[in-house]
């Protein structure tokens, strides 16, 4: 297995969303006051998904880093069958990967739950893998596998508390689109001049590439013999 | 949700248990899979199912009407038939309702150790001729076979009256270079032959590197395509790569298209077609879900008379774009 140095070579852009505010509110937070939290999610899986665990036995060495590129922090998964291990980390400064994923925190969850297609939403570059592509599709498909419904997990983690906490949750939720939608429409109200541009912009360039093709068609057929 | 009364099967790809179940609760009249190893032409990490998984797999499908197809379509390595022969004896136990085959000697192991196990020939063997598939049928009792991506709907049509067993065709998914079964591309850039070992383009030899605001598919070092800012990236397979020829740069065997023929699904029935294939073991349950429950309205208007309803289906096709392929053959 090989180990690449962990560099952010491209940067993803985050999108404009209630995560990246709290993402700025966390900022100050350190990793290891998270760390309990990522200790409890891989409890989880230890215990609900260990399917997950089993499809990624054929990587005990690998070091998965995972991006949110929408907070302020990154996540390392070592899936090693003894001991998984899901560490939090302020960056990849100063360490070694297998691979890495990036992508906003949101699009992070719908793969995990397995609502989005890994491999459209990779192939419209909305998700940047580095490295290994061998683990991260293990992992992918370990994921997806194992029909991950959060809430359930989340449920099952908290025990008495669930029903009170779901609760919050369900108003927190509402509250999250609310806030999703407002700034939506604030994003909209400083770029919609500039994205009708921009548009205009792609549907001539669209234009120019059709006529690129049709041009390009009758000159192959006037060189055929 | 209970299989339909359709004139025509909808069989539905399941590279783990939740797209198995997805396929199912969206409609899919059987699903398709493969054991966890060489024994079939999806050996992607993380993909596929162990023993138990397939008979929890058997049992989700049974109780809902619907059926399990296995998948081991590889050719097994000179000498060394063990595991293929196993697959097949464990796909038999655990109650499949049909294996799927590719290699002769496969086939004749299956039909001798298990004369009750319902047989059908993969598009690995590349069977397109009436007297290929009369051989496997005589030779095998064949009972269907999966045709491969080169005939139009009017032969399809005419090889249909000229076989005593059922047709099953793709419809949906990723396409391969007209070769199937016999394509060595993949084998050249990796070693790891997509026939014997059962993945085309293996994950292990696949890197993708960030340029600026491109990205660089590789494939066993070989550059395969430059993507720009913006373009939507594929798989790098050869024979969908972005090459530079004689001063142009060009997809030189074919475009990173995706087959869709919803729009002649009829025409498909009226050819003799008994089951539609989707492509995509190697693909998410969210795929499969969309996927399936598409295909699903479509068949089940057809069978009501009606036209299918118009899908939007782009956004999971590869590069965006879809074709009906060799069924239409367009380019002609």
């Amino acid at each position: 297995m090989q180990y690449q140095r962990t560099e952010r070579s491209r940067p993803v852009d985050p999108p404009f969303s209630p995560v990246l505010l709290a993402g700025v509110a966390l900022t100050p937070v350190p990793p290891r006051l998270l760390q309990p939290l990522f200790d409890g999610v891989m409890a989880v899986v230890r215990r609900r998904h260990p399917d997950i665990l089993e499809r990624l036995s054929a990587y005990p060495d690998a070091v998965v880093g995972i991006d949110p590129v929408d907070l302020p922090f990154v996540l390392i998964l070592e899936p090693r069958p003894d001991r998984p291990r899901l560490t939090v980390r302020r960056d990849f400064s100063d360490m070694t990967t297998t691979a890495v994923v990036r992508g906003p925190l949101s699009l992070l969850f719908a793969l995990a739950e397995g609502r989005l297609d890994g491999d459209a939403v990779f192939f419209s570059r909305q998700l940047v893998i580095e490295g290994d592509t061998e683990v991260v599709l293990a992992l992918r498909n370990a994921v997806d596998g194992a029909g991950i419904d959060l809430d359930a997990d989340f449920a099952a983690t908290l025990g008495p508390l669930a029903r009170p906490l779901r609760r919050v949750g369900l108003v927190g939720g509402r509250l999250f689109d609310r806030l999703s939608r407002d700034m939506d429409l604030i994003r909209r109200a400083l770029v919609g001049q500039a994205l009708k541009g921009v548009d205009a912009q792609s549907a001539r360039l669209a234009e120019l590439e059709s006529e690129v093709a049709t041009l390009r068609r009758s000159l192959r057929q006037r060189e055929r013999p | 949700m209970a299989a339909s009364q359709s004139p025509v099967e909808l069989v539905c790809p399941a590279g783990t248990p939740a797209a198995l179940r997805a396929a199912i609760d969206a409609g899919a009249d059987c699903v398709y899979l493969g054991f966890r190893d060489e024994t079939n032409a999806r050996n992607f990490p993380g993909l596929n199912f162990s023993r138990e998984e397939l008979a929890e797999g058997v049992a989700y499908a049974h109780a809902r009407g619907g059926r399990v197809y296995v998948a081991i379509n590889t050719f097994p390595r000179a000498g060394h038939p063990e595991i293929w022969h196993r697959a097949v004896d464990d796909a038999a136990r655990l109650g499949v309702d049909a294996v799927i085959l590719a290699d002769l000697g496969l086939c004749d192991y299956a039909a001798r150790k298990h004369p009750d196990l319902r047989l059908h020939l993969s598009v690995q063997a590349s069977a397109s001729s009436a007297e290929a598939i009369r051989f496997y049928h005589e030779a095998f009792g064949i009972r269907r076979a999966v045709l491969p991506r080169v005939l139009t709907v009017s032969e399809i049509a005419g090889l249909g009256a000229a076989v005593p067993v059922e047709m099953e065709v793709f419809v949906f998914g990723g396409l391969c270079v007209m070769a199937e079964g016999r394509c060595a591309l993949s084998s050249y850039a990796t070693g790891k032959s997509p026939n014997m070992n059962g993945a085309c383009s293996p994950a292990s030899h696949v890197r993708y590197i960030e340029k600026g605001d491109k990205v660089v598919s590789q494939l066993g070092g070989f550059t395969i395509n430059t993507f720009g800012a913006g373009e939507p990236a594929g798989y790098p397979t050869l024979c969908k790569g972005r090459f530079e020829a004689n001063g142009r740069l060009n997809y030189l065997f074919e475009e990173p298209t995706s087959l869709n023929t919803l729009s002649i699904l009829p025409e498909m029935i009226a050819a003799g077609v008994r089951a539609f294939k989707i492509e995509g073991r190697q693909r998410g349950r969210a795929y499969v879900a969309n996927v399936v429950r598409s295909f699903r309205q479509a068949v089940d208007a057809i069978a009501r008379g009606e036209t299918p309803p118009d899908m939007a289906l782009e956004d999971i096709t590869e590069g965006g774009r879809q074709t009906a392929g060799a069924y239409e053959r367009s380019w002609r």
